[in-house]
């Protein structure tokens, strides 16, 4: 038996210290994260879940955002919503010292969910509709001409510009240039724009990924160009497009930029389907739950009683956006693996 | 034998029904190449309008230049540099008295004695505070004065030359300011007396090292003493006639150090602070997020177990997913105060500009964005490692190096340029980011104090993307202040545009480079 030679055992060494500091790098990142989700999740879960049935705090999901009064009351102290307050005042009176107000701390987010509920699905169907027609017509018709190349340069330069410049853009020709003011249709548009690029990337490469012989059979057979399209390669690709679509999902929830000056108002007392005429309903603004949050955490202090609100927000917000990006996750391997032509 | 009959031929003539439909199928192709262009149009549309929204002010800042100087706003500012100079001595004596304080307290001097020792020092500070009255107070005499008479030269520029407005009466005004020239000789003369005597009869200062620093400063006000007559010179020169060059209002913006809105006296546009900002939180980003990304690529790509890998990329996938706002809020809530807790930890004391004083700065911004850059990177670059041929590996296992050697010397080579590209687009991602900046780097315009070395890094800033969703909402359309924010809004797009650019250049010559 010979030995290992040292020139080799002091390089097997080196190696895996190597290796142990790629390993460490990747868990450090890993950790950050799981971190910034336990705090969250645990901080947020006193606010959003209860120890009684129904074991969620139905009043922070279903109420509206109110205004925080903390006073003094006989030795006790009262923390009660502007609702609570007033019905209070009526059999107390007055209170003794002035209340101190904090503003959103007390009710709940209901408006800002259905909001983001509302702006999501409306820019998703138009960002679907024409990301889809873009990839058919890129995989599908298109030969590689100088207006082809000039169109993929659009779409990879338009992925890197920044949500803010987008939410410039919107403001400049939606709500002024077409004077639709802050609204739901300027935030469909804005988001609906700003995710394109990534729609049509996906998209069409679940197109492309559908055999080249399905599309010659269909068209040996005499269908034409279209009925190709839409009996052989849509149904087998239209999956692959949506669950890639899912992720575009959860950055059109999780954006905020773009929608602070085209869509979203920082307070709000009427719902959405309170408008006077229907027409009215796609020209109003609404609260979003993103920017819900960028309010409370910047406008108000840091205290006992903002701390609801605040984590609480951000753990509905973080769940919802991790739940859709997870199926999208969870989905894709799925297909990865089941998937083979 | 049976003659064969003749067959039908294969190929049916062009029916009409054919023909019809193929006109259907244009329209069809057509309407899909009319979404296929949704994409050049919008950029071509983001490119048009915020050059229609933000092209005006160059106009606008030139009339605003013009104004300044032609209403003697900036023959009172030099004289104002002058006086904040003469400030800035002062706060350097009081810091001086400070640190010798401190150094007294370390020693275990009772507080009333380091006092009462110092006492010949605080004498001499005052006095040489109180030096600067003369020049303070014709400032503030001539700010009004000017101030005055910029409003109505404004009103004036606004009523147009309709004949209801009343005349000013500039050169009157100007005269007046003008006056201030012999004010401000006799100020400085004052001014150099003073100071002359003071530094014949400056208390000596205990600590020997404080001493020299103290010396220091005294040259500092005699350089200072010295140069006072050059503005009294650069008063005499200027003119409120000069005309402002037309690209003043360009280099104003692209170069200048000032960013102050609804100020009462002078607006200044300069994009350099919000520049600043954006560059030093990225460069913290990048710090972080390159080494993380790119290690953790090579460690998933090459070296991790298939359980591992089956866990961790998507992981990674899934932090891309966290919304900014977010992260923002969790920076407020955890990071910022963390960070501070640590730099006063006794075991950071060596560090010379620890503990820091704000919590939300630089540092704190960086952080979080380098948790957004990290998937970025860690995707497209393990993307490039992973597309290495394996030719390229088995051939360096044959020649003899093991795992280490091969991933330095022949996969991180070959893939250098996907992986570069990757860290450029990270950067992209990193300087366009709005919600972390906008609610974790202290929000101060102001370039950061660079001779404190590395602790220019723990300052807040403000960066363009945050000035554009700070103020934005509160803007006057059509106002200068608005199309400034639009001209930051196309800065923001060339510099993201170029980024993009040259990322895919890399890309293409990846792509060549391995075949």
């Amino acid at each position: 038996m010979t030995s290992v030679r040292p020139h080799l055992r002091r390089s097997r060494i080196i190696e895996r210290i190597a290796f142990w500091a790629f390993r460490i790098a990747t868990y450090i990142v890993l950790a950050f994260a799981t971190y910034i989700f336990l705090d969250i999740g645990i901080k947020g879960a006193r606010t959003v879940f209860t120890t009684t049935a129904p074991f969620v705090n139905t009043t922070f999901l279903f109420d509206r955002p109110q205004t925080l009064y903390v006073f003094e009351h006989e030795g006790q102290k009262m923390t009660l919503g502007d609702t609570d307050f007033r019905a209070w005042k009526e059999t107390h009176g007055e209170p003794a010292v002035d209340p101190t107000t904090v503003a959103y701390s007390a009710g709940g987010i209901w408006p800002c969910i259905v909001g983001t509920a509302l702006l999501v699905v409306g820019s998703m169907v138009l960002a679907l509709f024409v990301g889809i027609s873009s990839a058919i017509y890129l995989s599908e018709y298109s030969r590689n001409g100088r207006f082809i190349k000039l169109v993929r340069i659009a779409i990879l330069n338009l992925a890197g510009v920044p949500s803010i410049v987008f939410g410039l853009f919107g403001f400049g020709l939606f709500v002024i240039f077409f004077g639709w003011n802050v609204s739901l249709l300027a935030g469909w548009f804005t988001l609906g724009l700003m995710i394109l690029p990534a729609i049509i990337t996906a998209s069409e490469e679940s197109l492309r990924a559908v055999p080249q012989g399905l599309r010659e059979g269909s068209l040996a057979l005499g269908a034409t160009k279209w009925q190709t399209i839409r009996k052989n390669v849509l149904p087998y690709a239209l999956p692959g497009i949506l669950t890639s679509s899912i992720l575009g999902i959860a950055r059109v929830a999780g954006e905020t930029a773009p929608i602070m000056f085209t869509a979203a108002y920082a307070m709000r007392d009427e719902m959405p389907w309170q408008v006077s005429r229907a027409s009215d309903f796609v020209f109003q603004g609404v609260m979003a739950l993103p920017y819900h949050i960028y309010v409370v955490s910047s406008k108000i202090p840091q205290n006992e009683y903002t701390e609801r609100v605040q984590y609480g927000a951000a753990f509905v917000f973080l769940a919802l956006v991790m739940l859709i990006a997870l199926t999208s996750i969870v989905l894709r391997e799925k297909s990865r693996s089941r998937l083979s032509w | 034998m049976p003659v064969l009959a003749e067959s039908p031929p294969m190929v049916p003539p062009r029916t009409r029904s054919l023909v019809s439909t193929s006109g259907a199928e244009q329209a069809i192709k057509a309407f899909f190449g009319g979404n296929a262009l949704v994409a050049l149009l919008v950029l071509a549309l983001i490119t048009v309008f915020l050059f229609r929204e933000g092209f005006g002010f160059f106009g606008q800042n030139l009339n605003n230049l013009r104004l300044y100087r032609s209403a003697g706003l900036e023959y009172v500012d030099f004289i104002r540099v002058e006086a904040e100079k003469h400030s800035e001595l002062t706060r350097a004596l009081n810091d001086l008295r400070l640190r010798q304080f401190q150094k007294m307290q370390i020693e275990g001097v009772a507080p009333e004695q380091a006092n009462a020792s110092l006492a010949t020092f605080d004498e001499f500070a005052t006095a040489f505070s109180d030096t600067s009255e003369p020049l303070n107070g014709l400032v503030s005499d001539l700010s009004e004065q000017a101030s005055a008479l910029k409003e109505q030269l404004f009103a004036q520029a606004e009523a147009g030359a309709t004949a209801g407005a009343p005349p000013v009466e500039r050169d009157a005004a100007l005269a007046v300011l003008r006056a201030g020239t012999q004010q401000y000789d006799q100020a400085v003369s004052g001014v150099s007396t003073g100071v002359d005597q003071l530094l014949s009869t400056a208390p000596p200062l205990p600590e020997a090292k404080l001493q020299q620093t103290f010396d220091k400063w005294k040259q500092r006000a005699r350089d200072y003493v010295a140069q006072l007559p050059a503005a009294g010179e650069k008063l005499r020169a200027w003119s409120p006639d000069t005309p402002v060059p037309w690209y003043r209002a360009i280099s104003a913006f692209l170069f200048g150090h000032d960013w102050i809105t609804a100020s009462f006296w002078q607006d200044w546009y300069g994009i350099r602070p919000l520049l600043v900002g954006s560059i030093m939180v990225s460069l913290v980003a990048l710090f972080f997020a390159v080494p993380l990304g790119v290690a953790s690529a090579v460690y998933v790509s090459e070296i991790a177990s298939r359980h591992e890998k089956r866990i961790i990329k998507p992981y990674i996938e899934f932090i891309s997913a966290i919304p900014s706002v977010v992260l923002g809020f969790f920076g407020i809530a955890v990071v910022g105060t963390a960070v501070r807790a640590i730099s006063e930890l006794p075991m950071f004391s060596w560090v010379s500009f620890f503990p820091i004083s704000e919590r939300l700065n630089v540092f704190t911004a960086g952080l979080l964005l380098a948790l957004m850059a990290v998937p970025t990177i860690f995707t497209l670059a393990e993307d490039a490692l992973r597309n290495v041929p394996r030719g390229f590996k088995e051939a360096s296992y044959a020649l003899g190096a093991n795992r280490l050697q091969t991933i330095a010397r022949v996969l991180v080579p070959a893939s250098l340029s996907g992986i570069v590209s990757a860290i450029l687009l990270g950067l992209g991602r990193v300087i366009g980011e709005t919600m972390v900046v906008l609610l974790c780097a202290g929000n101060r315009i102001d370039i950061p104090d660079f001779t404190q070395g590395l602790g220019a890094f723990f300052q807040p800033v403000h960066t363009m993307t945050g000035i554009i969703a700070q103020e934005m909402g509160e803007v006057v359309r059509g106002s200068i202040h608005y199309r400034a924010l639009f001209m930051v809004g196309l800065v923001l797009f060339t510099i993201t545009l170029l980024i993009n650019y040259f990322a895919q250049k890399l890309v293409a010559r990846y792509r060549m480079s391995i075949g």
